[in-house]
């Protein structure tokens, strides 16, 4: 294992999330604020966030190895990209659920059976922007595999890879604000705040941000690994695939 | 994983709200009396489960790059 | 009366994904219905870059037309809910270039793939939901005679149209390369 350092910096930092997130040794320090509706799930700030944290970072891995690869024309960047991107997606698909079960006990009407206001919550502008973000890259996925020339296959999906990043982030992060939304940070209507405001970013509380930083930064640093295994077997296969 | 211990979490606060205060309630005596220790100890296990079988992944990857005839 | 007019939300989704859908088909023949030769002999005579912009240029003046063209007929056909003509047709413009200028740029990537039409819409749905909700949502506000236009979403739109063209310019020469 080359350079391992930034693998126990994963570790430790994800143990330190799931400790003191949960607040575990019980240190007043880590207590969360009192919010109703939320009560003790606010913690999953640490976990559901990190996961979308987690995915837009190696999103932007991915786009960036894409450009690199129109820049060099060497195959590995392809590898790369593609193997960041598939991560990525793992890491949203892990975000949608993580914040259905989470959504399925704050918003949902409490005289339903969980699941069953599923249609109105999945129409939230930031899950719609969710899932456009996972179907481009099963789109870009899906161009990958119609393509059977190596060079051509790279070159395209590499140029998908870019543009479709491009318009990630207006469906993302800018239209999901132009629209009213029960999600913090939102609008619940025109000029009206979020009634629980404190998964807003900025509402956040300092002690909060002390675990949900290493958090996000820990999550980040597993699927870069996970990410690099794979890629790192890929390598392998493409030098015996010219080797036989 | 996250879900049972969420749903552990929920039950625990519904069983506070019936005794409603006027701030909102917290799983308060869920750290005193000690019943974190088993959810973290479940949690824990999960984790070093992955994080070792990752860490097999990797050297054994990293046995393979160094294999003759690859180069 | 045989059939009922929608009413005007529904007459206003309806509208745009029949937008989409002209999109789609008029903008996937310029790409997808040339022949590879003719690309080739393109290829000996102009820039990349003159190429994809004289193509933008063609198909966004072709929606433009024929989203004129839909309008009216919307307008003949079914009811016409909408009270203030004018910003909806400015709004309907807009929407044609916006929808031209993406599906232009996905054409050529499925062109360059050799693949059908299929695969450009399942490249391009995901892309464009963003910018048909903002659209959806904006003409929303000419159904009723107060509405407030909102500026922000428009602004956005001309933004995003702004950014497939610089795109276009920079990506189209590396699908062009052989």
């Amino acid at each position: 294992m080359r350079k391992r350092w930034w693998k126990i910096l994963c570790v430790l930092l994800l143990l330190y999330a799931l400790a003191f997130g949960l607040n575990v040794f019980n240190i007043p320090w880590f207590d969360v604020p009192r919010t109703p509706i939320l009560h003790e799930t606010i913690r999953n700030l640490y976990y559901h966030v990190g996961m979308w944290f987690a995915m837009m970072i190696l999103f932007i891995i991915s786009a960036v190895h894409a450009v690199n690869y129109l820049r060099t024309s060497q195959l590995k960047y392809d590898i790369y990209s593609r193997q960041y991107a598939l991560i990525g997606m793992i890491f949203g698909v892990l975000g949608y659920a993580t914040g259905f079960i989470w959504a399925s006990v704050t918003w949902a009407d409490p005289n339903q059976p969980a699941g069953a206001s599923f249609g109105a919550i999945a129409r939230e502008p930031k899950l719609v922007g969710a899932g456009i973000a996972l179907l481009i890259y099963a789109a870009y996925l899906v161009l990958r595999d119609s393509i059977n020339d190596v060079d051509k296959k790279a070159r395209i999906s590499s140029v998908y890879n870019i543009f479709a990043f491009a318009f990630l982030f207006p469906s993302i992060w800018i239209i999901p604000r132009l629209l009213p939304s029960l999600h913090p940070g939102g609008e619940v209507a025109p000029g009206v705040r979020s009634d629980n405001p404190a998964l807003d970013p900025k509402a956040l509380s300092a002690h909060m941000r002390a675990v949900f930083y290493p958090a996000v930064a820990g999550w980040t640093l597993l699927g870069v690994w996970i990410a690099t295994l794979k890629l790192r077997l890929r390598l392998i296969e493409q030098k015996t695939l010219i080797n036989d | 994983m996250k879900k049972a211990f969420f749903a552990l979490l929920f039950t625990i606060a519904c069983t506070l709200v019936q005794a409603q205060g006027d701030r909102p309630e917290m799983a308060d005596t869920f750290r005193s009396n000690g019943k974190i220790y088993v959810v973290f100890a479940v949690i824990l296990t999960i984790f070093a489960g992955i994080i070792l079988y990752l860490v097999r992944l990797d050297r054994k990857i990293s046995r393979l790059e160094r294999e003759p005839g690859l180069r | 009366m045989a059939l009922e007019a929608p009413e005007s939300r529904v007459w206003n989704g309806l509208f745009w994904v029949v937008q989409l859908f002209i999109c789609i088909n008029a903008v996937a023949k310029s790409f997808l219905q040339e022949a590879p030769g003719r690309m080739l002999y393109y290829h000996t005579l102009v820039s990349p870059l003159h190429f994809v912009l004289a193509k933008l240029l063609f198909n966004a003046l072709l929606m433009l037309l024929m989203s004129a063209l839909s309008y009216g007929l919307f307008a003949l056909f079914l009811e016409h809910p909408v009270l203030r003509p004018a910003p909806f047709f400015g709004l309907v413009l807009l929407g044609g270039l916006s929808l031209s200028l993406v599906f232009t740029f996905l054409a050529a990537i499925a062109a360059r793939a050799q693949q059908n039409a299929a695969i450009m819409a399942i490249l391009g749905f995901p892309i464009i939901i963003p910018q048909l909700v903002l659209l959806m949502k904006i003409s929303l506000s000419v159904f009723s005679a107060t509405g407030v236009i909102p500026l922000a979403p428009i602004l956005l739109l001309v933004v995003m149209d702004l950014l497939v063209i610089l795109l276009a310019g920079i990506l189209f020469p590396f699908l062009w390369k052989d």
